[in-house]
């Protein structure tokens, strides 16, 4: 039998899909349900789902721990809070790609100056590099409203559509385009040459240089388009949140993706999705129940999943889901 | 013609000369063997050749050209292709998995972002084709991990030679292989294609004397001496380390 498995897969087609297809419309309609307040949660779901995609093409798929990764989303919120501060650019379309080409640029260059490190010195490198745009977010004047704390007053963007302005579940639904999109960049990625590339780096690099991959090239290239989403879901929170500081470039906020990507599944495509919702959503309702020690029932949760759901609980939703398959028939024709 | 010529090479590890002066030149398509005692260099020597490490002195020309500084990656693209002695197949990773990343290594679009690895189909059939030679095609969807010892190395060897090399480099193809599996390693190596340039590093001596025309004996770091088959056999320094030295009478062990 010459089948591979391009062929096989065509039966299981629909059950692969399923998830996918099924989350989509969850997007699409829950909001139409939810007050401002829920559909603001939402919102903050999608921008930091995307964030942790971006993170998990290099630390899930190349095998890179980068400690540094909210450097290109804070630079993509920056772009966007600067623009309204001092040239009061509001325009999406002008703010939004100025945003992820800065977070890209510098993803460019911190890329040639972590990449001569690798293992754990490329993560004290991106650290190191991540705490240096904090800091100087902290204290250089331009990078400041009034107050040195962030910048401030930050609108919802211009989409230069006369007569419509956009309001909480509008942007929703624009952040929704964005994230959807990025989603089918982000696969198609992960399934290239390229992809499967970036895997075999982590597995074991030596031999991929040996059967001829420029692995520095690879990595490179995976860090700085990993830069450009982390830059674009930068530039959708800047928007969401009307407020930038510089804790958004720093290690605080590197940690988010890691968590989330960790809890809900390294290297595979939906696992840092799932690790986003779960974290954002019990955040949300531990903030509610306890407002001073939310973090210690994530702390447990992110425990909880270590022991007992060590792939991820985006993996572990995922064998649920292929065992009723297998079990009820719709999986397998 | 001349595939590989080694010019007065050398590596040194601290004190160490792990390989010291060492020349030779290998004609294409020749089948050479390098042997020694253990620590006697011939990993480093394969590590030179083939880029892993860069050499204290000394240069290397690879059908002409010469690669001492270049990358492994570039030597690859130049036609090296390598069976390492620890198996280093990516373990987690399916057996088609590994066969196409081998296949892509040495192609232009190994760097393409926005097409499906599966759509490509003359490398899925080439992969396919590669698999069914190997007798492996059940396994394809198996991750490497799972495969026997036996298997793993047959699959390490035929993944070199879908590279289409011009040398072949197999470092310790039957170490910790059963009698009948290093018999059909042997078989593999015989009935290479006669354009492919193959050296060879083993301590087992069947292997050696089986398939090279011309065995090089390393000591020290040094090429003590250079010859046919019956010609080693009867060199009286090789003699002397092999049987008369007591110690290191271990060229049948592990590795």
């Amino acid at each position: 039998m010459e089948t591979t498995k391009q062929d096989r897969g065509q039966d299981r087609w629909i059950s692969r899909a399923a998830p996918y297809l099924l989350g989509t419309l969850v997007l699409l309609i829950t909001p139409l349900f939810l007050d401002t307040y829920g559909q603001g949660l939402m919102t903050r779901f999608l921008v930091f789902a995307l964030f942790a995609m971006s993170f998990n093409i290099v630390f899930g798929y190349a095998g890179l721990m980068s400690l540094g990764h909210a450097a290109f989303f804070g630079a993509g919120g920056y772009t966007v809070a600067l623009l309204k501060l001092h040239y009061d650019v509001n325009l999406f379309w002008i703010s939004a790609p100025l945003g992820i080409l800065v977070a890209t640029f510098i993803a460019a260059i911190f890329g040639i100056i972590a990449l001569r490190a690798s293992g754990i010195y490329f993560l004290l490198v991106t650290f190191a590099l991540g705490q240096m745009l904090y800091s100087l977010a902290w204290n250089v004047k331009w990078l400041n409203s009034k107050g040195m704390q962030g910048i401030t007053g930050i609108n919802l963007p211009d989409l230069g559509i006369p007569g419509f302005t956009l309001d909480t579940i509008s942007f929703y639904y624009l952040v929704l385009i964005f994230f959807l999109l990025s989603c089918v960049l982000l696969y198609r990625l992960v399934i290239s040459p390229f992809g499967l590339a970036l895997v075999g780096i982590r597995e074991g690099e030596p031999r991929m240089e040996a059967v001829g991959y420029n692995t520095w090239f690879l990595k490179y290239a995976a860090f700085v388009v990993s830069g450009a989403f982390a830059g674009l879901a930068g530039v959708l929170f800047a928007y969401y949140n009307l407020f930038v500081s510089p804790n958004h470039l720093g290690i605080a906020t590197s940690f988010l993706p890691m968590v989330m990507a960790i809890m809900g599944g390294l290297g595979t495509f939906l696992g840092p999705v799932v690790g986003a919702a779960v974290f954002i959503f019990v955040e949300n309702f531990a903030s509610i129940l306890s407002p001073q020690r939310w973090p210690l029932v994530l702390g447990t949760l992110f425990v909880l999943t270590i022991m007992f759901a060590r792939e991820g609980i985006g993996v572990y939703l995922w064998r649920l889901w292929t065992r009723w398959g297998r079990d009820y028939g719709s999986v397998k024709n | 013609m001349e595939a590989l010529r080694i010019k007065a090479l050398s590596k040194q590890f601290g004190g160490v000369e792990a390989v010291n002066d060492v020349s030779f030149t290998v004609n294409v398509g020749e089948r050479l063997a390098i042997i020694g005692p253990n620590g006697a260099g011939k990993t480093t020597l394969f590590n030179l050749i083939n880029g892993q490490l860069s050499p204290t002195a000394g240069r290397i020309h690879f059908f002409g050209e010469d690669v001492t500084s270049l990358p492994p990656h570039r030597r690859a693209h130049l036609g090296q292709a390598r069976a390492f002695q620890v198996i280093s197949l990516l373990q987690e990773l399916t057996v088609l998995e590994n066969t196409l990343l081998t296949i892509n290594g040495t192609k232009p679009h190994r760097f393409v972002m926005f097409r499906p690895v599966m759509k490509f189909e003359d490398v899925l059939q080439k992969a396919v084709d590669t698999l069914k030679g190997l007798d492996l095609l059940e396994k394809q969807d198996e991750p490497v991990r799972n495969l026997s010892y036996g298997e793993q190395r047959r699959l390490e060897i035929g993944l070199g030679l879908s590279m289409d090399p011009k040398l072949f480099l197999l470092d310790e193809p039957s170490a910790g292989l059963t009698k009948e599996e290093s018999a059909e390693i042997i078989g593999i190596i015989k009935n290479l294609k006669t354009n492919i340039t193959v050296l060879i590093v083993d301590h087992d001596m069947d292997m050696v004397f089986e398939v090279a025309e011309r065995i090089l004996v390393l000591h020290y770091g040094q090429l003590i001496a250079d010859g046919d088959p019956s010609q080693i056999q009867a060199d009286q320094k090789v003699r002397e380390i092999y049987i008369g030295v007591e110690d290191s009478v271990d060229y049948a062990g592990t590795a």
